[in-house]
């Protein structure tokens, strides 16, 4: 059975470094989280800053579910909670409550009142297709539009070169639906590659005639 | 000179709080010495507590238990942070 999907629309954010030579439209502030509480907002990087952002343009009732995905996720923090238990030191109480994968979706939900279902995925490079799959999900069970973020934030020193990264902290967000927007077709399996925000960012932007993942996506034009 | 010693301190548990909870908006001037630190006031919740109480560890060498009720005492304020720092420190 083909899958019908729409993107109703979207946003991205970039660091700003990367903002200087990536100009896709639809961008949000390169200096993210003005709109979150400055209590919930000290927990978040910049990367998880711009995903509650994108989160609340593209769902501003606070009324679709919400599926967030990151390959890495908070590896900065994740790094230094390692380091201190290696000196033998205790790690942060915050920095442990922060450590969880869906800990942005938590806050998002605080700080929207958000009361319906959230997701968050890891998917070893498959997240775009993961993403796809989960909103096609909740579609079908009802629900006439579901919010899909993919966000990485940037990588530490240590990790760089030993795994796949896009190079800069980066944040795509897609509202999906059964039938309002640009029509997602499949042509025929991808190429396996592992798509990154930036990457999904120029498929939307029209930048690249097909996203390849798991599938081979198409998007109709505007 | 005891006056200038209580001053240093509370300036010192002002950056503490600060730096140790992150919060990026808020200056020492904004943190009045008498007002509640969690709920109302200055806003910390249970994390905050756990992260505060580790931060007095490191710095002051002074050990809590997170179940005494003393220990809320010891959070109710600015004020009652510098009394048991005063008291207790032991670096």
């Amino acid at each position: 059975m083909p899958l019908s999907l729409f993107i109703e629309d979207w946003r991205g954010w970039l660091a700003e470094k990367a903002a200087a030579t990536v100009k896709p439209s639809r961008l949000i502030s390169a200096q993210p989280g003005g709109e979150l509480p400055a209590m919930l907002r000290r927990r978040l990087d910049d990367a998880g800053r711009a995903t509650c952002d994108i989160l609340r343009e593209l769902d501003p009732k606070a009324d679709a579910p919400l599926v967030h995905a990151s390959r890495h996720g908070d590896t900065t923090h994740t790094l230094a909670m390692l380091e201190s238990l290696q000196r033998g030191e205790p790690i942060s109480p915050t920095r442990f409550s922060m450590s969880v994968h869906n800990a942005i979706l938590g806050v998002h939900s605080i700080a929207r009142s958000h009361h319906r279902p959230l997701q968050a995925l890891g998917a070893c490079g498959d997240e775009f297709d993961a993403l796809i799959y989960e909103s096609h999900g909740y579609l079908m069970a009802g629900y006439p539009s579901v919010v899909a973020v993919f966000s990485e934030s940037s990588l530490p020193a240590a990790y760089q070169g030993v795994t796949e990264h896009p190079g800069t902290a980066c944040v795509v967000g897609m509202r999906f639906t059964l039938n309002q927007g640009r029509a997602i077709t499949v042509s025929k399996p991808g190429q396996g590659t592992s798509p990154t925000p930036i990457n999904v960012l120029n498929w939307l932007n029209g930048e690249t005639a097909f996203l390849d993942g798991r599938q081979r996506w198409h998007l109709e034009q505007e | 000179m005891t006056e200038t010693c209580n001053q240093a301190l509370e300036l010192e548990l002002k950056r503490l709080i600060i730096d140790a909870l992150e919060l990026e908006d808020i200056t020492p001037a904004d943190i009045d010495p008498s007002a509640p630190l969690f709920g109302e006031g200055l806003g910390l919740d249970s994390i905050d507590a756990l992260e505060l109480g580790l931060a007095l560890q490191k710095q002051y060498g002074i050990k809590l238990d997170s179940e005494a009720d003393e220990t809320r005492r010891h959070f109710e304020s600015l004020a009652a942070l510098q009394a048991l720092v005063e008291a207790r420190r032991v670096n």
